[in-house]
């Protein structure tokens, strides 16, 4: 007899996953399937606004990323009206996306991803939260986390309104010129985001790289995949969150295929599984080939761990230096480790942190040209940047008038979602053995799902309140014989 | 790595008399609607015996807002799936247990108040929730559910009795 396994987490939460493991006669694992609630309507919701609204509306789907969809939209804009920013635009943009990709990693990395490691990942659950985290390496620490992202935070409002509702970005600029008084603040914030960047690949130093449990644990069979990887990068191939072309390696990390953006469908097709409400992005170019890894599947990754197998390297000095040791310390490239990506992650932070340094103190940013004015017809226009959990992608379609006629988002999560079932099938397969299902062999199911840090509902916020999981064992009549559950 | 006390200077006023009323969640998406509809409603009521604030925020973002209050109300959608929609549910926070949760991006009332005090941060001495039992929050664009529609009115009031009820608890003068 069968049974069904569910981890579902009953209240509802931004993001919130859903992971179901059907285990088989043995008490092994037969299929464990990563599900999401879809988010619906989107499209119909679009049809008839103006193009110009989207920067606004989609940042407002997603809590968590909304500066991504901001920039994303915006650039979608540039391409629907053919109009290309003045470079003081396009810096100042990427001066803003730079702050906020520090910030957001830095939440991930301390409140999220991070108590599975800084606690460590054996540790008692109750242990394994910020709380915990602070208690690891104090309160100091705790206060400079939770400091430098609000000082950031105030950064991305002052150029740009609003954190959560960003409304900076324009087809062909932005809506605001800097001072000199507003880049002597990016300076500052800068200078500060770098040292922090600093300090936590040191924690990652100390804490994890010098325990050889968490070491073995990230390179251990059961958290890797042998998949493609895609990320954006810039002309010398170093990683971008901005612009750049998209490119992709092999399992072998040779260059598969490098495109624009804007040519996304030659080269990105969507599978859909009647288990799950979430399209899995594929190369197109190989095709679906199933839930399986190697360069005969099409299965690929983004995010933190992509973009650094995708590119050849850092176009930052500590970030650089951060790569190299990363490589040389996991093996050979492309790292196929999927808990590497929160090393990876740091690596990331410090580039966007020197980035945001780089561009604060560029001259250009004061400079009051920021917009070109578009003047030609819209019809169609394809807009990419690298969201923190990955490559995000919005397309829109418009008639003369720049009423949308078609709009489709592709999140990093649907980017991520092939290899994030396959990771969780892995894990749940290595960890969960003769149908044993306890407390602690979840949660070590679950980081192979926070790794990748997946925002699937692209929705709500949430209730700050509890989130009870629950696991239910079904037998092959889906009836509950056993349920688990974690308040 | 330094500094860390110019940056709780930078929170400015803390020990705010006035309590803050947040209203919580998404107004593109259907009832989530609702803690945002509430505090735009109560802002005009209410704004000389509280801070009334619409925020989608969530997780240890919301830190930014809480500190610095003494008390405030929290208003947002929640789905227990326990009761009908439009159901109006007071929480104690207290109540709420620690989160351990598969999703990113989130931190639970009680973190945010255990990592206010272990880090002598000002964070509001009490909190009251008061949340509707909501149906759909998935879709863009939808229109909120009646039920849920309909607990706009009885919502706005709940919370002016929190409001009340407390200022009956408090002596007078003391706030």
């Amino acid at each position: 007899m069968s049974r069904h396994v569910t981890i579902d987490p009953i209240t509802r939460l931004e993001g919130h996953g859903k992971i179901d493991i059907l285990l088989n006669d043995a008490g092994g694992v037969d299929r464990a399937y990563f599900q999401v609630p879809e988010l619906r309507g989107f499209e119909r919701f679009a049809q008839g606004r103006p193009a110009e609204d989207m920067p606004q509306i989609t940042p407002r789907i997603c809590g968590v990323c909304p500066m991504a969809h901001h920039m994303a939209s915006t650039k979608a804009l540039d391409s629907l009206y053919h109009v290309d920013p003045p470079v003081s635009a396009k810096k100042i943009r990427e001066m803003v996306y730079s702050t906020f990709f520090v910030e957001d990693h830095a939440l991930h990395f301390f409140f999220l991803g991070g108590p599975d490691f800084v606690v460590g990942p054996t540790a008692p659950k109750g242990e394994r939260n910020i709380l915990g985290v602070l208690g690891k390496v104090g309160k100091e620490v705790g206060l400079e986390v939770i400091g430098v992202r609000k000082q950031l935070r105030e950064l991305i409002t002052l150029a740009s309104g609003k954190v959560i509702h960003p409304v900076f970005g324009l087809p062909g600029g932005v809506s605001k010129v800097l001072t000199k008084d507003d880049q002597q603040k990016f300076i500052a914030g800068a200078n500060h985001a770098v040292e922090f960047g600093k300090f936590c690949l040191k924690v990652f130093d100390d804490l994890v790289l010098k325990n050889k449990e968490y070491v073995d644990l990230i390179t251990s069979d059961g958290y890797t995949h042998k998949t493609y990887y895609m990320g954006m990068v810039d002309k010398h191939n170093k990683v971008n969150f901005y612009d750049g072309d998209m490119r992709v390696v092999d399992p072998d990390g040779k260059e598969f295929v490098k495109f624009p953006g804007g040519k996304y469908l030659d080269h990105i097709a969507e599978h859909v599984e009647p288990w799950s409400f979430m399209k899995f992005s594929y190369l197109k170019d190989i095709g679906w080939k199933g839930f399986v890894e190697g360069p005969q599947s099409g299965i690929m990754a983004v995010a933190p761990l992509a973009r650094l197998n995708a590119a050849d390297g850092m176009a930052t000095p500590v970030a650089q230096e951060a790569y190299q040791k990363f490589f040389a310390t996991l093996g050979k490239k492309p790292v196929h480790f999927t808990l590497a990506t929160h090393w990876a992650r740091l690596i990331e932070l410090v580039y966007a942190a020197e980035r945001m340094q780089e561009l604060a103190s560029d001259p250009d940013i004061i400079n009051p040209n920021v917009r070109t004015i578009p003047t030609a017809a819209p019809d169609e226009g394809v807009g990419v940047v690298e969201a923190p959990r990955g490559t995000l992608i919005h397309h829109y379609k418009t008639d003369p008038k720049g009423l949308i006629t078609n709009a489709n988002l592709i999140v990093a999560t649907q980017n991520n979602a092939a290899r994030i079932a396959l990771s969780v099938d892995k894990a749940a397969r290595t960890l969960i053995k003769n149908g044993k299902a306890d407390d602690g062999i979840l949660n070590m199911v679950e980081m192979a799902f926070r790794a990748y840090d997946p925002c699937n509902g692209c929705a709500t916020h949430a209730l700050p309140g509890k989130m009870p999981l629950i696991v239910r064992i079904y037998d092959a009549d889906h009836q509950v014989v056993q349920e688990i559950r974690r308040d | 790595m330094t500094p860390t006390i110019k940056w709780c200077r930078r929170f400015g006023a803390t020990n705010i008399m006035k309590p803050l009323v947040i209203g919580l969640g998404n107004d593109l998406m259907g009832d989530d609607a609702i803690g945002i509809l509430a505090a735009r409603s109560l802002k005009e009521e209410v704004s000389e015996w509280a801070d009334v604030v619409e925020s989608s925020l969530h997780g240890a973002a919301l830190l930014d807002i809480l500190i610095g209050y003494r008390r405030a109300i929290i208003i947002d959608a929640i789905h227990t799936g326990t009761c009908p929609p439009g159901t109006i549910l007071d929480i104690d926070p207290d109540d709420l247990g620690t989160v351990v949760s598969p999703s990113p991006h989130f931190s639970g009332l009680p973190e945010l108040k255990t990592i206010a005090r272990e880090l002598d941060l000002d964070f509001p001495k009490e909190v009251k929730i008061v949340a509707v039992e909501v149906a759909e929050t998935f879709i863009v664009g939808a229109p909120m559910t009646p039920a849920v529609a309909e607990a706009l009115g009885p919502l706005v009031e709940r919370v002016k009795e929190r409001w009340e009820a407390w200022q009956a608890e408090t002596p007078a003068g003391s706030t």
